[in-house]
């Protein structure tokens, strides 16, 4: 029986996301803000949705990584390369505090059996997945 | 006339389903040949008179499986070759089968048409579903799948969680759902589910996929083909069935660009609204006139949400409802919401088992089950990305 650990999907960054990637390889959550009306988007389309620039050269900015759940989920099943190992294990659905709505899907790393409810204050950590190659996840926070 | 100067032109002539199997012997082209021609000749119909071919050909597996043409889908050009039919018209949209249905009623009130067929095929590829064994995340993926986010599966039970939370919804809050789609179709001759209903302790006793969504929230995939002939109204009477008239439908509603497999619970009743308002307009009726609605149920949450839609109980009450016998078939109090037996009582048939049932009803061919109804709706995915279609016993 082989004893390989399977490697996660692999981000390929391009031109819309290399900055999220390149930010979360310093252990920075960077996300693409309009430069036109300021608003950010996640993920970043090809025009703005906010104000529907068609130019809308979207700046990386660095995040608190703050925010509040909105809901989660216990994955029981591995449907992905590299989380058999790591089955079961929660998913958030995370608005961030600099806007409303805005709102990201990772891990929660505090294990099945953490005390969730709507509203829970988290704030962002990072998996290393690869050599500099690192995934934005969450941890529970203080108030 | 109505605003909507295609409503009630067009008309259901004709239907056949196919087994629904989990894994069939014949490959998916075959049944659907042998379903199709089995539709054309309950409609009175030969082959050489249809000359109007439309699918939605979508293959919903995110897994790494293979999706040909003749075997994990059915395109119409697939099927136009080998049933020998040079079809005036044929469209394979990406949307769900309401899409489909409305391409058919634009096609025969513009002319374009004279018999359309309509028809879904799907395929279980065997193996795990949604398994993806992609080593790299590209594009829309990439936001997600590293992340260990990945599947409708792992969408409804976010977007369920942010329900339940904010309505104090239970952890077995969704199992009469379940219960009720498997009840109604253990009754149907087709079903992969036929005489097997579902016990309260079943469905308790199966394992969770993605808390809060167990296993029989899920429906179950298979092979199966369904099949319908639509035609002009003035040609149904003059056909061996009654017609059952379509009077308006609501497609596919653009989604907010975001995060793949992220279906905000906001997003998707707010769309929902707008859908069904959208069709009552069209079909210059309430919500209330209708007499037979059919909802979805592929992931049992989506019924909950179509309940609360269509206004059978109010916005975060749904659960209760449910709860209360309020879907219960048998009862006469009860709303028969999901008579069809849907998706979770079928098998993974993806709209199908509600359009047969409005069909069904409205053409006095429900044997047992005839209900005295004149106004069905059937309902498809999730609110905001399936639709619904609206059919009539009468040409009002």
């Amino acid at each position: 029986m082989s004893s390989t650990v399977q490697q996660r999907p692999l981000p390929v960054p391009d031109a819309q996301s290399a900055g999220y990637w390149n930010a979360a390889s310093r252990h920075e959550l960077a996300l693409a803000r309009c430069g036109q009306c300021h608003m950010f988007a996640h993920p970043p389309g090809a025009v703005c949705c906010a104000c529907g620039s068609i130019e809308p050269a979207f700046e990386w900015m660095k995040l608190s990584g703050k925010g509040r759940i909105r809901s989660w989920s216990v994955v029981r099943q591995a449907l992905l390369p590299g989380f058999a190992d790591l089955v079961p294990y929660v998913t958030v659905d995370v608005e961030l505090e600099e806007q409303p709505n805005l709102r990201i899907i990772g891990r929660l790393l505090d294990g099945i059996e953490a005390p969730l409810v709507p509203g829970a204050p988290v704030a962002v950590c990072f998996e290393d997945i690869a050599p500099d190659v690192a995934v934005p996840a969450f941890r529970l926070a203080a108030g | 006339m109505s605003a909507f100067p295609a409503r009630n032109k067009a008309a259901l002539a004709g239907f056949a389903q196919s087994p629904v199997q989990r894994h069939a012997p014949m490959t998916l082209g075959a049944i659907t040949i042998a379903t199709v021609r089995e539709a054309v000749a309950d409609a009175g119909l030969e082959v050489s008179e249809i000359d109007g071919l439309i699918t939605t050909p979508l293959f919903p597996s995110l897994g790494s499986h293979a999706a040909e043409d003749g075997i994990a889908l059915v395109t119409t050009n697939w099927l136009a070759q080998r049933m020998g039919i040079v079809p005036v018209y044929q469209e394979n949209p990406q949307g769900q089968l309401p899409g489909a249905v409305a391409m058919a009623v634009n096609a025969i009130h513009a002319g374009a048409a004279k018999n359309v067929v309509v028809y879904r095929a799907l395929h279980n590829p065997g193996g795990s579903y949604h398994q993806n064994d992609a080593p790299k995340a590209s594009g829309r993926d990439q936001w997600v799948m590293p992340q260990g986010h990945h599947g409708p599966i792992a969408a409804i039970a976010l977007a369920w969680n942010e329900y339940a939370q904010r309505y104090g919804a239970g952890e077995d809050a969704l199992a009469p759902i379940a219960i009720e789609a498997r009840k109604n179709g253990a009754r149907l001759p087709w079903s992969y589910w036929k005489d097997k209903p579902l016990a309260l302790e079943q469905y308790l006793a199966a394992p969770f996929i993605n808390d809060p969504i167990r296993m029989f929230d899920c429906d179950i995939p298979v092979d199966g083909a369904a099949a319908f002939v639509i035609t002009s109204a003035e040609r149904a009477r003059d056909m061996p069935h009654r017609p059952v008239y379509i009077s308006a439908y609501s497609d596919i509603l653009p989604r907010r660009f975001g995060l793949a497999h992220h279906w905000p619970y906001d997003e998707i009743m707010e769309l929902g609204a707008l859908g069904l308002e959208r069709l009552c307009q069209r079909a210059e009726i309430r919500l209330s006139d209708i007499d037979h609605s059919q909802i979805y149920d592929g992931f049992s949450p989506l019924s909950l949400f179509w309940i609360e839609l269509l206004g059978l109980a109010p916005r975060g009450e749904a659960h209760r409802f449910i709860a209360q016998g309020g879907i219960d078939s048998d009862s006469p109090d009860g709303k028969a919401v999901l008579a069809s037996g849907g998706s979770l009582g079928n098998g993974r048939m993806h709209g199908t088992p509600q359009m047969i049932e409005c069909y069904l009803q409205l053409a006095r061919r429900a044997g047992e089950r005839q209900r005295d109804v004149k106004l069905a709706l059937a309902c498809q995915g999730v609110p905001n990305m399936g639709g619904s279609v609206l059919y009539s016993a009468d040409a009002y």
